[in-house]
């Protein structure tokens, strides 16, 4: 067994032994859920509605029920759509990412982590499919015959490479998942009193047993399926990107999205994370497991791919000057001093300057701070997506056809509906998964638990 | 024929990696360990092979990785080639670049689930099966030893006994099984 | 009687063979039974055995099976008998005549199934040369107006036409006056029976009878100054194409002024930079015209100042005008303008023309002074081929409806293709004199503002279902022939009814012949030899005419307009016109050629004077624009301001032809305002709410009807919401777009200087780096274009190019695209496959497209007009790239590329991503953002939604569903059958077979298309000629639509700095 150097923090606090684990994990599953579930679950259902009821309403009268017209023809429902998206991104990266560089603090978190990744993804998946003209045809984007025989799709076009990309991340992601929960379902249901549960938890967890052999094969499975995710989560968001980069659009058509995204997905996620994570650990006590140390890391990792976003936004003002292309120029212009320049000043102020602030110790320890922060990144994003996708058609090369875009009320319905509705999974989630990977945290309670680092026997072994 | 079987239980995975250390030493033959986690290192001394999943993944991939390319060849080029935007798609190599990101979704798609489905079968780990650890426990804070006495003809069960009772276990229970 | 005929049951009986007696006793005849059949033993020599027998059994059983297999084919009216040349499937072509009291214009129908779907110019027969405008093309969707009438009424109650002839001619018997009000008549059989009524009534010399002639917009002013200046009451022939000058007050030639639709052809003619020599046009004008975007030069001028720029030239000229010639009030851009015209009206005598729009006697008169001054007459003016258009007679109707008014009118007031309670500047005061006159018939299509009033209606045919005849002039009678039965239940041509009113014939009705045998008669009469047959097939008749003796003498100049501190100019748009058509969808969704906004009218106000007056200047989907209250001689209307560049300070501009059916009358759906989830607007009354408001109620009355007034504007209201499909006016500098140079620029540099290729650097042979044109750059060897069938292209001269809309109005009525109403345009949606954009240059550019100075170049001032811009119109369809950014996108590939160049859409296929249209540069893709053919939004406004008008959709194109993109297909379904046609009669296909039906209806040729591959085709030489540029040729598209620069003829000694220096440049870098 590996163990850790004692000058660092333990991941752990408090003198937990293996069935305190188990206890605080289970816990809030046994327990009757408080109040305060119910009232958020119940806010949460009702705006999820409201959503679903603008989509029936798009679904049945025609896209036209939102603010696009015949120069702009994506706004916020693409721009949703890579919202999501990029929030989809922390999960796996934290579980695939920080599994292969042994992380260790990853485990703490991974798990919500990964249910957000996976709810944010279906969201964003969403989009692609309500923003159709028919969806009823929708499936026509799936290589199928027609009933003529040869009638294929277009594999030159980055849409379709988004339908392949999107769905591989969502399936192995949701796999990823599932295999690293079965084990904690065999704890709850080995604990279970009420034969419903019982049976509900042994459905889930497969029957399993936790022989030797079966955890030889669960670590080698987490570890190659790590490994097959983690270029998964850099292909998606490029491949997202393309979308735009391979465009004729000015302000689309730039050779430095892929990693720009990337960067920008990673740092949108982990502030949904951190928003998240934030409320979790009080709500459901799990200050031990979740604390000032993980908040760093992850403020960290904010921090950096904050500033390779604001970068990545220099580099592409720079470009567009230097690159003397009339049209190109003008989009950066009239990106920043045109019609939508709040767009672009708010995402400038949210992305590029917050992120600084967390070189600042002292801030970035501040819990408060950082959940302050995290909402506020969030935003920056939604407006970067916006600033990409619609400042630049609106005025791209024919003045004769420039135009403005203005949300209609079922523009923004659909938008809040899918934030509520990713609260209504994100809550069932909280109250009736494992919110910890326990098997994981285990394992590190003797490396990184604060009490065995200060136990005798620990210093003995060095 | 009749069969008896011995659960050793131990409240450390230590002292149980320790203990399996001395009985094999002895020439016991371990046949399980049930564990609420992975206990590191345990595999060697109770003599359970690697597993090859790993390679099983890698052949998902390659099949991947092979469908796409036959795939998407036949669909542009062989079956229907359009002209689509004046792009080349007179041969494979031609319109190569476009296939690149769906070939490597392709592959790990099929890795990541062929494997997936793979590894819960060998585990016969599938939705509604039974559980088979011997203690409730076993999930949540206890690791158990399982010894069956057929595979250790050598020992008596007395002598087993006893070296049990050195290795301080948690608890011990017998079971006759035919 | 009894069985006296005799019926043969066949010829068998007629001849009474013999096995015809032999069988004739039996009732059955005895044939063979099945069992005789098989068992006959010769049967196997025969050439159908048992087995065949029982396989063409299988087989019809099998078809039947699979016959009723299919689909129930509903609303199908199969042909009883083939009817002559109606081939389902192929069109029909007739020749005919357009006349509407405004517009003329020999026309060319095209009925499919003996529908009328598409009309256009017809290019081989009558003076207007194919010249049409967007009036006359969208007026074939007029013929499917539900609202019509389809039965005569009496008191507004359902009536026969029998019991309405016995009142009304009874009427006209006992009645003590009657008169009759018309259009202008220019039917010679219509005149004549005129003449018999009159004749009947008045015999020698009574006065029982009158006839006045009415037009909704006078000319009367040029008949009166005529009349003094030659002694005759006419309106002369004015021939553009041999002006060298043209000089135009006011006038809006190619638009609605006078025979626009003969004069933008003449025009177009002396526009070609590489004829022998260019017209210069100097245009001084009120309101920003189309007429005016096209002139080299253009001067601000009030309505009032138009005496003093046509005296200030005479004066110029030598001449003497006898009135003030001070322009140093107007306009600084107007003097300007004005010795610019002394100085080529000089050079170019006794070639040169100057028109003007004014209805003002005394300004026609100094019109009339300076072409004679000019030795126009003659020679660009013609007076012995008078245009018989327009014979309003002003002093007439003013007396007449003063009668009225007072209620002294006639005993029996006939009315025909009049409206006046619409159209008179005391409309209201009229209506109710109206209602006091004992009998009051109108001959009308619709119940409109007039007919609604009158004791009998009685509806006539539409131009499309009526027999007519016509001299538009001296020197030509034409003909127009019926395309379709009449649609109407129960309407009857308008000259038959006079006829049965004046008992010189008997009512036949809606199949009658009465019409057509008079007409014929009086062509007889006219041409004894000549054949009717042949002269409808041409549908014209050239005519003798006696050279003019008329001489120019000069009279005093009579009362000229008053000038006041603001001055209203009541003008025509391209659509709407005198608001005949104000219920035409089409042409209210035509964007304005000059504003580019839809379904509305608004004041017009120069945006700089709008900053100063606190109202807003720009406006977006979103944004309206402020409403004001324009108060003239007492009479008010609340409109929004539009920010036009190029309107004369201190004077604001409002159109005619709004506000039609103020009290709901039912005058088609079209015409009146609609909500924003369907249905229409309701005022207070419970009518719906007309579009725009009616100013003919301004118009002045002074010795003849003037469209100029002094006016008050209010302050800015609220904010009223605008309906646009542009809302950036400036081409922001971007040469790539729009080209323009000057003709002398154009003669004296070589390409470089006006027309820059596009370079990259490339290395060549040596390792130099050399530069070369963009189109030798490509990332992939592409799919092959040249030397491989054919390769569609579009070549557009932008010198040619007026922006009269006429193409857009086509290419809609071919296509079948969809109206959707000002809300949805509001939102930015039309679906017009084929735009004009229209760029004003700003103060920041040389020219539209050029920078003045690339250092100080500020897109802020870019952005705004300037105060009288240059103005270039660009029409702008699919550009069918030969590398489309479009097709590349599309995950199931509905948009591929045909082998013949085409970037084709598959409707069915796609599935409504969009992602297409973002990624067009052009953005000329258009997507169906609702169900228009059904959804309620959509049912006021398109035409596709009721029966009737679903009859004008042409059949061999799709119509779109919700969901889908569409786009420019190049008229596909033409080529075809352009490919069709040449197949059949085993040739190639021949250049300018294939017309699109926007290069099909322009009336100025600026359209070019074919077959690029084509290497002696028309398009190709124009591809490669030195004017012919691709718009964003360098973004790699490789477009098939070529445009050629913009030539203007004027001195423009900044732009003439910058081209020549890049010219230096280029010739630097080469040598």
């Amino acid at each position: 067994m590996q163990k850790e150097a004692a000058i660092r923090e333990p991941l752990i606090l408090g003198h937990k032994t293996y069935h305190d684990i188990t206890e605080d994990v289970c816990r809030p599953i046994e327990d009757k859920a408080p109040k305060m579930w119910y009232t958020l679950f119940g806010i949460a259902l009702i705006i999820g509605l409201y959503g679903v009821g603008s989509i029936c309403y798009l679904l049945g009268t025609g896209i036209g029920v939102w603010g696009l017209n015949k120069t702009i023809g994506w706004a916020w429902d693409i721009t949703n759509f890579v919202w999501w998206v990029g929030i989809g991104h922390a999960g796996t990266l934290i579980s695939a990412v920080l599994l292969l560089f042994r992380q260790k603090w990853r485990m703490a978190i991974n798990r919500s982590a990964e249910a957000m990744t996976i709810f944010a993804v279906f969201m964003a998946g969403m989009f692609p499919l309500i923003h159709m003209g028919r969806l009823w045809v929708g499936y026509w984007v799936l290589p199928l015959p027609n009933q003529f025989g040869s009638l294929w799709v277009n594999f030159n076009s980055p849409l379709l490479w988004d339908v392949f990309a999107i769905s591989t991340y969502l399936s192995v992601s949701l796999v990823f998942w599932y295999i690293g929960l079965i084990p904690d379902f065999a704890t709850i249901r080995d604990r279970a009193k009420k034969p419903l549960a019982k049976k509900m938890y042994s459905i889930l967890s497969f029957g399993w047993s936790g022989r030797a052999k079966h955890w030889n094969r669960f670590e080698l499975v987490s570890l190659v399926l790590a490994g097959l995710a983690t270029p998964l989560v850099f292909s998606v968001h490029s491949i997202v990107s393309f979308d735009f980069a391979t465009s004729v659009i000015p302000g689309w058509h730039t050779t430095i999205f892929p990693p720009y995204f990337v960067a920008g997905a990673v740092f949108s996620g982990f502030a949904m994370v951190q928003t998240l994570l934030l409320v979790m650990r009080k709500a459901m006590g799990l200050e031990a497991y979740i604390h000032t140390k993980h908040v760093e890391y992850m403020n960290i990792v904010i921090m950096v791919t904050g500033s390779i976003v604001g970068t990545a936004y220099i580099t592409e003002l720079f470009i567009s000057w230097y690159s003397g292309v009339e049209y190109e120029s003008y989009a950066f212009i009239n990106r920043a001093t045109g019609p939508y320049w709040w767009a672009y000043w708010s995402m400038m102020t949210c992305n590029v300057i917050s992120p600084q602030l967390m070189w600042i110790p002292k801030l970035r320890r501040s819990l408060l701070f950082t959940f302050f922060i995290s909402i506020v990144v969030n935003i920056g994003m939604w407006f970067e997506r916006y600033v990409i996708i619609v400042t630049s058609i609106h005025r791209d090369y024919i003045p004769a056809a420039w135009s403005m875009h203005f949300p209609s009320h079922i523009d923004i319905a659909v938008y809040v509906g899918t934030i509520g509705l990713f609260f209504v999974f994100f809550l069932l989630f909280a109250r009736f998964f494992p919110v910890l990977a326990l098997n994981e945290v285990k394992t590190i309670l003797k490396g990184s638990g604060q009490s065995y680092k200060e136990s005798p026997d620990y210093h003995k072994h060095h | 024929m009749s069969d008896k079987v011995i659960y050793v239980m131990y409240d450390d995975d230590e002292a149980l990696k320790d203990s399996a250390k001395k009985l094999v030493s002895k020439g016991v033959k371990i046949s399980e360990v049930f564990s609420p986690f992975p206990i590191h290192g345990i595999d060697p001394i109770i003599g359970v092979k690697n597993t090859r999943l790993g390679i099983m993944a890698f052949l998902y991939g390659l099949t991947g990785l092979t469908v796409a390319t036959l795939g998407m060849r036949f669909f542009m080029v062989t079956d229907w080639p359009m002209n689509i935007g004046g792009k080349p798609n007179f041969t494979y190599l031609d319109n190569m670049l476009a296939f690149v990101p769906i070939s490597f979704e392709f592959t790990v798609l099929c890795a990541a689930h062929g494997m997936a489905i793979t590894y819960l079968l060998r585990n016969k780990t599938l939705p509604g099966m039974p559980a088979q650890n011997p203690d409730p426990r076993t999930t949540d804070d206890k690791f158990v030893m399982e010894i069956r006495l057929n595979e250790n003809h050598g020992i008596s069960e007395a002598d087993l006994d006893e070296m049990l009772k050195e290795t301080g276990f948690f608890e011990l229970d017998k079971k006759e099984i035919n | 009687m009894g069985m006296t005929r005799k019926y043969w049951k066949g010829l068998e009986e007629l001849k009474e063979t013999p096995e015809f007696i032999k069988h004739k006793e039996q009732e059955f005849p005895n044939q063979q039974t099945i069992e005789e059949f098989l068992s006959d033993d010769k049967l196997s020599e025969t050439s159908t055995a048992r087995r065949d027998f029982l396989k063409f059994l299988g087989f019809s059983v099998a078809a039947a099976t699979l016959a009723a297999c299919e689909a129930p084919v509903t609303k199908v009216v199969p042909y009883v008998n083939k009817p002559e040349d109606v081939t389902p499937g192929m069109p029909t072509w007739y020749t005919s005549t357009y006349y509407d009291g405004n517009s003329y214009a020999s026309i060319l129908v095209k009925t499919r199934e003996a529908r009328p779907i598409f009309i256009k110019g017809n290019k081989d027969f009558g003076f207007t040369k194919g010249g049409v405008n967007p009036q006359i093309v969208a007026s074939v969707l007029g013929l499917y107006d539900g609202e019509r009438l389809t039965k005569p009424t009496a008191g507004g109650t359902v009536a026969s036409w029998s019991s309405i002839d016995k009142a009304v001619s009874s009427a006209l018997k006992s009645a003590k006056s009657v008169t009759l009000l018309t259009n202008t008549v220019i039917s010679p059989s219509m005149k004549r029976a005129i003449a018999e009524m009159s004749v009947a009534m008045n015999g020698e010399a009574g006065s029982k009878f009158q006839h006045i002639q009415y037009d909704a917009v006078s000319y009367a002013g040029m008949r009166e100054a005529n009349m003094s200046n030659f002694g005759a009451r006419i309106i002369p022939s004015y021939d553009f194409s041999k002006a060298k000058t043209i000089v135009s007050v006011d006038a809006d030639f190619l638009n609605s002024w006078l025979l626009a639709t003969e004069f933008t052809g003449q025009y177009a003619a002396t526009r070609n930079p590489d004829a022998a020599w260019m017209s210069k046009h100097i245009q001084f004008e009120t309101v920003m015209s189309i007429t005016g975007s096209n002139a080299d030069y253009r001067g601000m001028i009030k309505p009032s100042e138009q005496a003093t720029v046509l005296a200030y030239i005479i004066k110029g000229l030598g001449g003497n005008p006898g009135v003030s010639a001070d322009l140093s009030k107007a306009d600084p851009s107007t003097k300007a303008a004005a010795d610019v015209a002394i100085k080529a009206l000089k050079k170019s005598k006794k070639e040169s023309l100057v028109v003007s729009g004014s209805n003002n006697i005394g300004v026609q008169q100094l019109t009339n002074k300076l072409n004679n001054l000019l030795q126009a007459y003659g020679t660009t003016i013609d007076l012995s081929n008078p245009i018989n258009l327009f014979q309003s007679e002003d002093a007439k109707v003013a007396k007449f409806v003063k009668d009225v008014v007072a209620g002294n009118g006639p005993d029996v007031l006939l009315m025909m293709d009049v409206n006046p309670v619409y159209t008179l500047p005391n409309g209201d005061a009229f209506a109710k004199g109206l209602k006091k006159i004992k009998t009051s018939v109108a001959i009308s299509a619709y119940a409109d503002e007039t007919a609604a009033l009158c004791s009998y209606v009685c509806p006539g045919f539409h131009a499309l279902e009526s027999w007519s005849d016509f001299e538009a002039k001296a020197s030509e009678y034409a003909v127009s022939q019926p395309t379709i039965r009449p649609l109407g239940e129960d309407t009857a041509s308008a000259l038959e009814s006079l006829l049965v009113w004046n008992g010189s014939a008997v009512r036949g009705g809606k199949d009658s012949s009465v019409a057509y045998d008079y007409i014929k008669a009086t062509f007889a009469a006219k041409f004894p030899t000549a054949d009717f047959a042949m002269t409808v097939h041409n549908s014209v008749m050239p005519q003798a005419i006696v050279p003019s003796t008329l001489v120019y003498a000069d009279a005093k100049i009579a009362a000229l307009p008053k000038a006041a501190d603001v001055e209203v100019s009541f003008y025509q748009k391209a659509g709407i016109g005198t608001g005949a058509h104000a219920n035409n969808p089409w042409l209210q969704e035509l964007p304005d050629p000059i504003t580019k906004v839809t379904w509305d009218n608004y004041v017009t106000m120069n945006p700089v004077e709008m900053k100063a007056k606190g109202f807003v200047t720009t406006y977006d989907q979103e944004h309206g624009l402020n409403l004001t209250t324009v108060k003239v001689n007492g009479k008010s209307v609340t409109l929004p301001v539009y920010p036009l560049p190029g309107q004369a300070l201190n004077t604001i501009g409002i159109a005619l032809g709004y506000g039609r059916g103020a009290n709901g009358e039912k005058i088609g759906k079209a015409a009146f305002q609609t909500k924003e989830y369907g249905g229409h607007e309701l005022n207070d009354a419970g009518n719906r709410k007309p579009i725009g408001a009616n100013v003919y109620a301004m118009v002045t009355t002074g010795a003849t009807f003037e469209y100029s007034a002094a006016a008050t504007v209010g302050a800015a209201e609220g904010l009223y919401p605008i309906a646009a499909t542009q809302i950036h006016h400036t081409v922001m500098g971007r040469h790539s777009i729009v080209r323009e140079t000057t003709l002398g620029i154009y003669q004296n540099n070589d390409k470089e200087a006006y027309n820059p290729a596009h370079t990259l650097q490339k290395l060549d042979a040596h390792g130099n780096h050399v530069e070369a044109p963009v189109s030798e750059f490509d990332l992939w060897d592409a799919h092959p274009v040249e030397k491989i069938g054919h390769r569609w292209g579009i070549s557009i001269d932008l010198s040619s190019c007026i922006g009269c809309g006429t193409c857009l109005i086509a290419c809609q009525s071919e296509n079948n695209v969809p109206v959707v109403g000002k809300d949805e345009v509001r939102r930015g949606r039309e679906m017009h496959w084929l735009r004009i954009d229209r760029y004003f240059a700003s103060d920041e550019e040389a020219a539209v497209g050029t920078r003045k100075d690339k250092e100080t170049f500020s897109y802020d001032k870019a952005e705004l007009a300037a105060e009288n811009p240059k103005v270039v119109h660009m029409p702008l369809m699919c550009h069918h790239c030969n590398h489309a950014p479009c097709e590349t996108v599309c995950p199931v590939a509905a948009t591929t590329h045909s082998n013949e160049g085409l970037n084709q859409m598959a409707y069915n296929r796609c599935i409504g991503t969009r992602y297409c249209a973002n990624n067009c540069p052009y953005k000329v893709r258009r997507f169906n953002w609702f169900n228009y053919p059904a959804y309620k939004k959509f049912t006021e406004v398109n035409p596709a939604q009721d029966d009737l008008g679903r009859m004008v959709l042409n059949p061999d194109v799709t119509v779109r569903t919700r969901g889908v993109m569409e786009k420019c297909s190049l008229c596909v379904q033409r080529i075809q059958a352009t490919k069709l046609t040449a197949k059949k009669e085993a040739r190639e296909i021949i250049d300018g077979e294939f017309a699109t039906a926007c290069s099909d209806a322009c009336p100025t040729h600026a359209i070019t298309v074919g077959d690029w591959n084509d290497l002696k085709s028309m398009i190709r030489s124009k591809s490669e000629n030195n004017r012919a540029y691709q718009a964003l040729e360098e973004v790699g598209v490789k477009p098939n639509v070529w445009y050629q620069v913009k030539v203007r003829n004027e001195e423009n000694s900044l732009l003439t700095a910058i081209q020549s220096e890049a010219d230096h440049a280029s010739n630097k870098k080469h040598h």
